[in-house]
């Protein structure tokens, strides 16, 4: 409802707002920038770097492919999560705080109990010798497994709250119309439950999507510093080698392959959910 | 409703799905298992236990000021996203301008930036600046993270409140002072301590983003634990994790207990 007298003078609320956007899209502009003016001038010096350097499409090349690995991982894992949140409403506020506060506790939190689980002397090779399974320690981490195990757990809180958020919409009465109809349990899922679902899987695999592509402290860590992500090679550019153009040309690389990503998730997506008439 | 068949299945089911979900916490509560082993690593079968890696923790002045750092930076985020998110979304409730779900996308616009890139992005401008490795340079960062996880419960709540209420203590003769603080703020409330707590956990936690931006000077908690895992993954390490574990945990369940926690699976009514 609008009141009949508006004052204009609200929309000076709107500055501090617009001061931080500000200051976002000027970090946009600024990445643009560094990305073709070097200390030479204008340049694709960098961009040339990365469409011929071999190693360099290894490290894309691996982004991309940990990243398509992990959304999926982590959209099926977390399917059944939501699923039983979904299922128990009586449990769903205290299964949510099991779900929410490992989404909220720092990355690098979670990533260091990995590095504790997996590591040679970590907690599952421990057991695993004790119990006498194994000889030697097998190598879970510093490898590409250790990334793409630590990264999947990291995103799947994302994953069990998209899909649930669209599982919670779902009118309960096409289940029970469903079963009357002489549906088993699997079937009602199968044919009703998981199609009306499918959209909220699809916002989880592109929200793991995404923040995989822009990992950094899970691959360094799990992965070490020869397994490198284009998070790894950003931040070692900026941190280490002080080369920011060079760091704002990859940032702007990884910022196309996200996009070409979610774009090429949008026409999946397209062509798998049924269009609702809602 | 199951048919007889199907009942065994559906407890399979159910107990494949729990076991799933407790994945979800385990490396947690190993971190927590490894911080309270004297050794310092946990053995299988368990040893003895101790404190004595809280003890150090806390007597390490370079974690109680990364610690104290970490809590002043998430306070400051929370009060000023919240409060910015605030004036915004209300100006947006009451003019009602026909660019809002443009504006709302550009609001919402870091979210679809992969953390890596934004880091970056932020460097470049805060070095121009000299705002690189200052609290001040991080807070202005975290604001900009954090400001489209205020925007959101606040802008829901707004929209829940009856036009009619504010018309009418317009027409009673409310400024517009009164019309914000005194109508629009305790009917926001809900997505308000919302945005509050949101906003405290997401700064307190953040890593990705402000590693690029903390310098000699200036380090918070989650950045300083990523660089001494590279140096060596000291046991001091679990028990400071722990403590931030803590933290987050608190903040959820005070969340939980003051508004509750369907927001986070809510479909935005907006």
């Amino acid at each position: 409802m609008r009141t009949s007298a508006t004052p204009r003078s609200l929309g000076w609320l709107l500055l501090p707002a617009l001061l931080v956007l500000a200051l976002f899209l000027g970090s946009v502009v600024l990445l643009f920038l560094n990305a073709f003016w070097t200390k030479d001038g204008f340049s694709l010096v960098y961009f040339r770097q990365i469409v011929e350097r071999t190693d360099y499409h290894e490290v894309l090349l691996r982004t991309v492919s940990i990243s398509v690995v992990v959304a999926l991982a982590a959209a099926v894992l977390a399917y059944p999560i939501a699923w039983l949140l979904w299922r128990l409403p009586r449990w769903r506020n205290l299964l949510l705080v099991i779900v929410l506060v490992p989404w909220l506790v720092s990355l690098v939190v979670r990533t260091y109990g990995w590095l504790v689980i997996l590591g040679p002397k970590g907690f599952l090779n421990e057991a695993l010798a004790w119990i006498g399974a194994i000889q030697s320690p097998l190598p879970l981490i510093f490898n590409d497994l250790g990334v793409v195990i630590g990264l999947t757990h990291v995103l799947m809180p994302f994953a069990v709250i998209a899909t649930l958020s669209v599982l919670l919409q779902i009118d309960t009465r096409l289940e029970e119309a469903s079963e009357s109809l002489g549906a088993s349990g699997f079937d009602t899922w199968r044919r009703v439950v998981l199609p009306l679902s499918l959209p909220g899987v699809f916002t989880g695999i592109g929200i793991t999507f995404l923040t995989s592509m822009g990992a950094i402290v899970t691959p360094i860590l799990l992965g070490g510093l020869r397994q490198k992500m284009a998070g790894t090679q950003i931040y070692q550019e900026v941190v280490y080698n002080f080369n920011m153009s060079k760091a704002s040309a990859w940032a702007l690389c990884l910022l196309l392959l996200s996009g070409l990503g979610l774009v090429v998730l949008r026409a999946l997506e397209g062509a798998l959910v049924p269009k609702a008439d809602r | 409703m199951n048919g007889p068949m199907n009942a065994p299945l559906v407890k399979l089911g159910r107990a494949g799905s729990f076991a799933l979900l407790l994945f979800l916490p385990a490396p947690i509560l190993v971190i927590a298992a490894t911080s309270f082993a004297a050794t310092g690593y946990l053995r299988f079968p368990p040893g003895e236990l101790s404190l004595r890696w809280y003890l150090e923790a806390a007597t390490d002045p370079r974690w109680l000021s990364a610690f104290a750092t970490s809590l002043a930076i998430a306070s400051i985020v929370a009060v000023l996203a919240t409060a910015i998110a605030f004036a915004g979304a209300y100006a947006c409730h009451r003019l009602k301008p026909r660019w809002l779900p443009a504006f709302e996308l550009v609001v919402m616009s870091p979210l679809f930036f992969p953390h890596a890139a934004l880091g970056v992005a932020l460097v470049n401008v805060l070095a121009l600046t000299g705002h690189l490795g200052t609290v001040g340079g991080i807070v202005a960062a975290h604001v900009v993270v954090t400001l489209p996880f205020a925007w959101r419960p606040i802008a829901v709540a707004m929209a829940r409140i009856d036009g009619e209420i504010v018309e009418a203590a317009s027409l009673l003769g409310a400024d517009e002072r009164r019309l914000a603080l005194g109508i629009a703020l305790p009917l926001a409330r809900s997505g308000l301590v919302t945005a509050l707590l949101f906003t405290f956990i997401i700064s307190f936690d953040e890593v990705t983003v402000t590693m690029f931006l903390t310098g000699p000077e200036t380090t918070t908690l989650p950045v300083q634990i990523y660089a001494f895992i590279q140096e060596n993954a000291s046991p001091v390490l679990a028990a400071i994790s722990t403590a931030t574990v803590v933290v987050t945990l608190a903040v959820v369940m005070l969340l939980e207990r003051l508004i509750g926690l369907e927001f986070f699976v809510a479909h935005d009514p907006a």
